[in-house]
């Protein structure tokens, strides 16, 4: 095995001359930069609402592997995200809501146009919306105005995707989305979502 | 671009028509109702789903068992079909449990606290359809412990008590399990009937502290009910059969998430060390009824013997149902509704 290391090094050393990593031209406008995006929110069975949200690209790293059959490019993004969605129940609506979130996505994009995406949101609010709802104070009963309540919220989605070249949707994603209401009841309220949608964008036609 | 913005607009629209549709959707005839609305109190939302006939104004309050069980987990097809028939049934989802909301600290949740947020939602009731509305308070296992604790507060708010394998000494259970498991399994054992594994019902009887512990007295709790699907299998008692939407009412992993939290606090706040409200059940004096299965495990019916025993009211009576284990209205659901309806006939 050890007589064969020189060998292994030798082909490793130029599996990685053969890939070339650049930093991508990017576009300057922002309407260049950003792609918007649509989809489901909720988990089918209980929850379920909708998402629209906007990606501004920030950083773009191409790596370009050789290959025999043709060169490959795999790309990286990292991209400022915001979202915007509401879900309900709707058989009796006891679980509605709406909610923000703004973080940082990273995104891996194949030759083929595959995509995996890791979407970070820290600075999230959940805001709930109830049904006709009565407050007591000792013997006074008063209905409540829009009653719900606000719920510091961060999530997680991790995902997958492809992009759509040359189509007006230009990419379809489906994540799994991670989230915590909190400070919820006496503690904090895991909740686990699905996400299907479209990206779109209103990119100068060249 | 408009029409490309409205193309993508459309089923975004189409979603917003839907929530419209069905936000607008609720059978409020008086005869039939169906409503859900929230009581906040102490910093909790809390819904309460009210269903079936008000137009005598008498509302059966259920409070589901647990600590952390589900409201509408009691409206099953016999109630729906039976009392919701005549009278209006209010299924309630307790601070911490179902999808109750709110934000409140641990050490407030008392069953002090959880017993006034039921005279909360009687106050909601009274306000909502009218002062002339009849309360009859019906609590099942952990539901006894905060009914009771809810009529020692103010029993002059309901015109009846239904207590059904009701916990009205959670810190009595620990001992009574240790007595009642090994009774039981050495009934079974006389009998018969499946005797390896009442054998370790025995063994784990024998292996437990003598003075409460946690971890053991879940472990008994837990053998409960594993040693009331014994006796369904063994053809002793009738299998429970809910016949109800969870889940199609509640997102399931909410629901349980928050179960599981609601106990854990309760259990953390001393309910199965430090309550019982044995010595004060003769303050109540309103017309009760006591219902136990005869072969509950979970909430043994040396408590149903005991609450008749000191309940206050001139009018109680102890139904035992033969067939039950700890839930009768899942497992005798006919005979149960059937007797509750009898009673709310005789006090209205």
């Amino acid at each position: 095995m050890i007589k064969h290391l020189p060998l292994f090094l030798f082909l490793g050393c130029t599996h990685l001359q053969a890939q070339k990593e650049e930093q991508t031209k990017m576009p300057n406008s922002f309407l260049d930069r950003t792609e918007f995006k649509a989809g489901y929110f909720g988990n089918i069975l209980w929850n379920n609402g909708i998402n629209v949200g906007a990606e501004y690209l920030w950083k773009e790293n191409s790596r370009i592997k050789e290959r025999k059959k043709g060169n490959k490019t795999i790309t990286h993004q990292f991209l400022l995200n915001g979202n915007l969605g509401a879900t309900t129940n709707f058989f009796n609506q006891t679980n509605t809501g709406l909610f923000t979130n703004y973080g940082l996505t990273w995104r891996r994009t194949n030759h083929k146009g595959k995509q995996i995406s890791v979407e970070f949101n820290p600075l999230g609010y959940y805001r709930s919306f109830l049904p006709e709802t009565y407050e007591v104070n000792g013997d006074n009963v008063d209905k409540v105005f829009l009653a719900g309540r606000g719920y510091y919220s961060p999530s997680l989605s991790i995902g997958f995707g492809k992009q759509r070249k040359g189509k007006k949707l230009t990419g379809r994603y489906f994540n799994v989305n991670f989230s915590v209401r909190t400070d919820y009841n006496a503690g904090s309220l895991p909740v686990v979502s699905l996400e299907y949608g479209y990206r779109f964008n209103f990119k100068k036609k060249k | 671009m408009h029409r490309y913005t409205l193309n993508l607009m459309k089923p975004l629209l189409l979603v917003v028509a839907l929530f419209s549709l069905f936000s607008c959707s609720n059978d409020d005839e008086i005869d039939n109702l169906s409503e859900t609305f929230f009581v906040r109190h102490e910093n909790a939302d809390m819904p309460a789903y009210v269903h079936g006939n008000a137009t005598e104004k008498i509302f059966l309050i259920v409070l589901n068992g647990g600590p952390g069980g589900f409201g509408l987990t009691y409206r099953t097809k016999t109630f729906i079909e039976t009392i919701e028939e005549k009278y209006a049934v209010v299924y309630f989802d307790q601070r911490g449990s179902g999808v109750s909301q709110g934000k409140y600290l641990e050490k407030e949740v008392t069953v002090d606290l959880m017993a006034e947020d039921v005279l909360a939602l009687a106050k909601v009731i009274k306000e909502k359809y009218g002062d002339d509305s009849k309360l009859v308070l019906m609590g099942h296992s952990w539901g006894g412990t905060l009914g009771t604790a809810t009529l020692l507060k103010d029993q002059d708010e309901f015109m009846g008590w239904i207590d059904v394998d009701g916990a009205h000494d959670p810190k009595a259970m620990y001992l009574e399990y240790i007595t009642n498991h090994a009774k039981i399994a050495n009934e079974q054992i006389a009998l018969g009937n499946s005797l390896d594994y009442w054998e370790t019902v025995l063994q784990l009887t024998d292996s437990v502290s003598p003075s409460y512990d946690q971890d053991n007295f879940f472990d008994l709790n837990r053998e409960a009910f594993t040693a009331e699907e014994q006796l369904v299998e063994d053809d002793f008692i009738n299998e429970e059969n809910w016949e109800d939407e969870i889940g199609v009412n509640y997102n399931v992993f909410m629901a349980l998430w928050n179960s599981g939290q609601i106990l854990k606090i309760l259990t953390n706040n001393g309910l199965w060390e430090d309550i019982s409200y044995t010595d004060r059940l003769s303050e109540i004096t309103i017309p009760s009824l006591i219902i136990t299965g005869k072969h509950d495990l979970i909430v043994p019916s040396k408590f149903a013997e005991e609450a008749l025993a000191n309940i206050g009211s001139e009018d109680k009576e102890l139904l035992v149902f033969e067939r039950s284990g700890h839930s009768p209205m899942a497992s005798e659901k006919e005979l149960f509704a059937e007797k509750i309806l009898e009673f709310i006939d005789r006090i209205k």
